[in-house]
């Protein structure tokens, strides 16, 4: 196996003084499947976006195929045949397919674009390649699977060699997961190098060859991938032992704290996505919703939350229907909430941290004083909650948006996490971030239900859902088809059987768990 | 001194200045073609504003206007409403302080503050049709408040020829405000200041109205950035999903924004009543409103960027009259000047020189419109706290 990808003590400073790559040594051998993992912020972007050109490293060398080369934009790194799939897909939703695999470099005919060529050129593409697409299909009718593919694609077109994949599964279902996998094998067959950035360990464990692992800025080690555990690459990655499995204290459950009731909720085109879903929340307990991804979990939360109205049913706080209430009166009953977008709902990018911190309490006493806003407080305040939920900033008047994914969740968390809920309403609290952050905010979930809080949670990570909850409800299309008491208990074989519609219990089963 | 100069605002400064060099640069190579003396007509924009106290008065009175109208679109382009009204509600400002100062039979003192109120409260009333249609129906609120601004004109016209002409007058205006019922000159009636004073009326109108800008650019600035409500309006201008599900009233915010922000463009109309016109006279507005986007946009949206703005573009606009008027180059391409550097300013691409990093413009006390990549500004900032 001969290298051929180099990368040699790449160290990159930002102008301001950010150290992001610290000496990183990076090789990747010909026809391999190389993951590249470390938290977020680890230096991983930096260092792929300096093997793709669009930032320059400061310090370092870049060999190609045995020959060192400079990188000027990405241009130069597409002239050497080096691919990169977005983890955003970069594709305009109005043009076909095929339009968008050939774009800037269009197949002419006569000074014309080759409308047939263009097509065949695609089908022959993927075909070759197992990718399968509809080449005439509108990119704006197709789904996220899909349109990775045609990402890949475009980068095929351009002749690459060397594909990077940033975070390709992070949009996925786990069948499309497989599918992309199974692509990325044929590449592979077909002489490609792949690199491959994740936080999911069990993918690197699946389909990767070798695994390079990436801390603070500078590269702790490549190993083969069948020599190391999951544990021992979370180890390598955080520092420490990670626990992957949680040890919660004894449940002790409570009074009952919301109720909810016969909820219905219909999509814009008149579809019930959610049909009459009851089930209550406890004090000092985690009820997980455990369900396959689309199957109205979205809308139980956005509804719960105020930001989407139902078409029915009730939900019960202090003996008060909060049902279609505004967000600013559900929030004022004590519920928080945790959204399952956090770049959508979680955040303002250019809001400097602090005001991220104080979006549900500005408008009261103490923060509001007089007709002014006390900023010092704020300052104050937000300096404890940095420390307290050890969110990675210099300062706190810097933009959300310069953290890094598991920060910015670390900010929503000790947002929600600090207003003292009653109940919490946490969705997918740890998608997309990385292990030391996943650790941290599943603990703290822990420590507030113990503490006595109750808490919804869903997350499309069957085994967070599990892990962490108390009780389980299953969802599918919109209706809850059973309901494990003892979260401890069931096995995933047999929730998935819930999950996928296959099994129900019936209402009477059901009524005295829920 | 090198993390000054490293600093943000120097290197703004620095950009500033640099688009403003090349831009009048470029405006001195067309000057080269149109001119038989071009060095004497560019000194004459470059230099004349300053040339004569009445000039200098001039620009003075025209940058508060400015200044006025820039901090109303600053307010709503904060909140991210893309909202041109300032016009309408500016003549309509204007409409009501010369009603006011005209007819209601007070006192000088009372009656200057009534014609205040007036104004202030038409200018903000008048953003609320705009306001609530946005609010409540989703109707864009750039075309409204374009099409409310030709109503509002049209409304001047007609209460101005039916109502309020003067017979006897060529033009078509009212009579003159009463002397007493003008603002005053700005420079207070001290012993020591009394020659400068004398000078200033006479050759000037540059009036009290000093004072209430200062006064209306802390406010504002205050008020975006230290209150509640400004709190809610930025919130809502950077991201109305996270302001909704914060529990903010984002309908109220939108509404609020564009009504409070019509209180200064009111504010703008009674300066050019009380203190530039003295009158009400017909087109008495001049498109003047629409030049208030342009301060805000120079000032990146942020209130106390906008009397350098203000101050800066009425030079330009007061040093092409005094080109126009003593050169053969026509004010038609002085626009074309100003709109060149306004180009070259607006465009922080075109100056790789001194081309910050995204994530460092996003400092938190200089909020831009320009609306980022989301994820883009997330990678970004992972290489921040890497």
């Amino acid at each position: 196996m001969q290298p051929i990808i180099e990368m040699k003590e790449i160290v990159k400073v930002y102008d301001n003084g950010v150290v992001a790559n610290n000496g990183v040594n990076f090789t990747v051998n010909k026809g391999e499947i190389h993951a590249l993992v470390g938290e977020n912020g680890a230096g991983k972007s930096t260092l792929m976006k300096i093997l793709y050109g669009i930032e320059q490293p400061t310090e370092g060398e870049i060999i190609v195929d045995g020959k060192s080369v400079t990188f000027k934009s990405s241009l130069d790194a597409i002239d050497h045949k080096i691919g990169m799939v977005h983890q955003n897909f970069m594709l305009v939703p109005s043009f076909t397919v095929a339009s968008n695999v050939v774009l800037g470099g269009e197949p002419l005919k006569k000074g014309l674009i080759d409308r047939e060529r263009v097509l065949e050129v695609t089908k022959e593409l993927s075909d070759q390649f197992g990718l399968f697409v509809q080449p005439d299909a509108i990119v704006d009718s197709i789904n996220v699977g899909q349109r990775q593919r045609v990402e890949i694609l475009k980068t095929l077109y351009r002749k690459a060699e060397i594909l990077i994949l940033d975070e390709p599964t992070a949009v996925l279902t786990p069948q499309e997961t497989q599918d992309l996998f199974k692509a990325i094998r044929t590449l592979v067959q077909q002489g490609k190098t792949v690199i491959f950035i994740t936080h999911k360990l069990r993918e690197v464990k699946e389909i990767s060859d070798r695994v390079t692992v990436m801390r603070h800025g500078k590269m702790i080690g490549t190993v083969d991938t069948k020599d190391v555990t999951r544990e021992q690459m979370a180890n390598m990655m955080v520092g420490r032992e990670v626990f992957l499995n949680i040890t919660k204290p004894e449940m002790h459950r409570a009074e009952k704290r919301m109720e909810i009731k016969d909820i219905s909720f219909l999509s814009e085109t008149g579809r019930p996505v959610l049909r009459e879903v009851s089930f209550n929340l406890y004090a000092g307990e985690i009820l997980g919703i455990a369900g396959v991804e689309g199957n109205g979990q979205t809308e139980l939360v956005e509804v719960l939350t105020g930001l989407k109205k139902s078409a029915g049913g009730r939900v019960i706080v202090k003996d008060e229907d909060i049902l279609d209430h505004s967000p600013r009166d559900i929030r004022l009953k004590g519920i928080a909430h945790i959204p399952e977008d956090r770049l959508t709902n979680g955040v303002a990018i250019r809001a400097s941290i602090e005001e991220n911190l104080i979006v549900d309490r500005y408008f009261r006493a103490p923060y509001k004083k007089g007709v002014m806003l006390d900023y010092k407080l704020v300052d104050t305040k937000s300096k404890e909650l940095i420390k307290q939920f050890s969110i990675l900033t210099p300062n706190g008047k810097l933009p959300v948006g310069s953290l890094s994914g598991g920060n910015m969740q670390k900010v929503i968390v000790a947002r929600e996490f600090s207003s003292d809920p009653y109940v919490l309403i946490a969705s997918q609290p740890t998608r997309g971030i990385d292990v030391g952050a996943t650790e941290f905010i599943r603990e703290e979930l822990v420590r507030i239900r113990t503490k006595g809080c109750a808490i919804l949670l869903v997350s499309a990570d069957l085994g967070e859902v599990m892990s962490l909850s108390d009780r389980i409800v299953t969802l599918y299309e919109g209706k809850i088809t059973g309901v494990f008491p003892k979260a401890a208990e069931v096995s995933e074989e047999e929730l998935g059987l819930y999950m996928l519609g296959i099994k129900h219990q019936t209402p009477e089963e059901m009524e005295k768990f829920l | 001194m090198k993390s000054f100069l490293k600093s943000k605002g120097f290197r703004e400064f620095l950009r500033i200045a640099l688009a403003l060099f090349i831009g009048l640069g470029l405006g001195f190579i067309i000057t080269l073609f149109v001119s038989e003396d071009p060095i004497n007509a560019y000194k004459s924009f470059l230099l004349g504003p300053l040339s004569r106290l009445n000039r200098i008065g001039d620009w003075l009175e025209e940058s508060l206007t400015l200044i006025l109208l820039g901090l109303t679109i600053c307010i709503v382009f904060n909140a991210s409403q893309w909202y041109i009204g300032v016009e309408g509600q500016m003549i309509l400002g204007a409409m009501a302080a010369g009603i006011v100062s005209l007819y209601v039979p007070l006192p000088p003192a009372p009656r200057i503050l009534l014609a205040f109120l007036a104004a202030m409260i038409v200018g903000a009333l008048w953003g609320l049709i705009p306001a609530l249609l946005k609010a409540y129906y989703n109707a864009n609120e750039l075309v409204t408040s374009l099409m409310l601004n030709t109503i509002a004109l049209k409304l001047f016209e007609y209460v101005l020829k039916n109502f309020i002409m003067n017979e006897k007058s060529r033009s078509v205006s009212s009579e003159s405000i009463g002397k007493e019922f003008r603002l005053g000159t700005f420079i207070p009636d001290l012993p020591f200041l009394h020659n400068i004073r004398e000078l200033w009326i006479k050759q000037t109108s540059v009036t009290v109205m000093v004072y209430v800008v200062i006064a209306a650019v802390i406010v504002v600035y205050y008020l975006l950035y230290k209150t509640p409500f400004g709190y809610e309006l930025r919130m809502v201008g950077i991201n109305g999903k996270f302001a909704r599900y914060g529990g903010i009233n984002v309908n109220r915010a939108v509404i609020m924004s564009i009504m409070v922000s019509g209180i200064f463009a009111g504010l703008a109309g009674v300066h050019i009543t009380l203190a530039i016109h003295n009158k009400l006279i017909s087109n008495m507005t001049s498109g003047l409103g629409f030049e208030g986007i342009n301060i805000a946009i120079l000032a990146s949206n942020n209130p106390l960027g906008v009397p350098i703005a203000g101050l800066l573009y009425g030079y330009l606009r007061a040093g092409s009259d005094v080109m126009e008027r003593s050169s053969d180059v026509s004010r038609e391409l002085v626009f074309v000047i100003q709109a060149m550097v306004l180009l070259l300013v607006t465009a922080e691409r075109l100056l790789p020189v001194v081309r910050t990093r995204i994530a460092e413009n996003q400092d938190s006390d200089n909020r831009n419109n320009g609306s980022k990549n989301a994820k883009q500004l997330k990678e970004e900032g992972e290489s921040h706290v890497a």
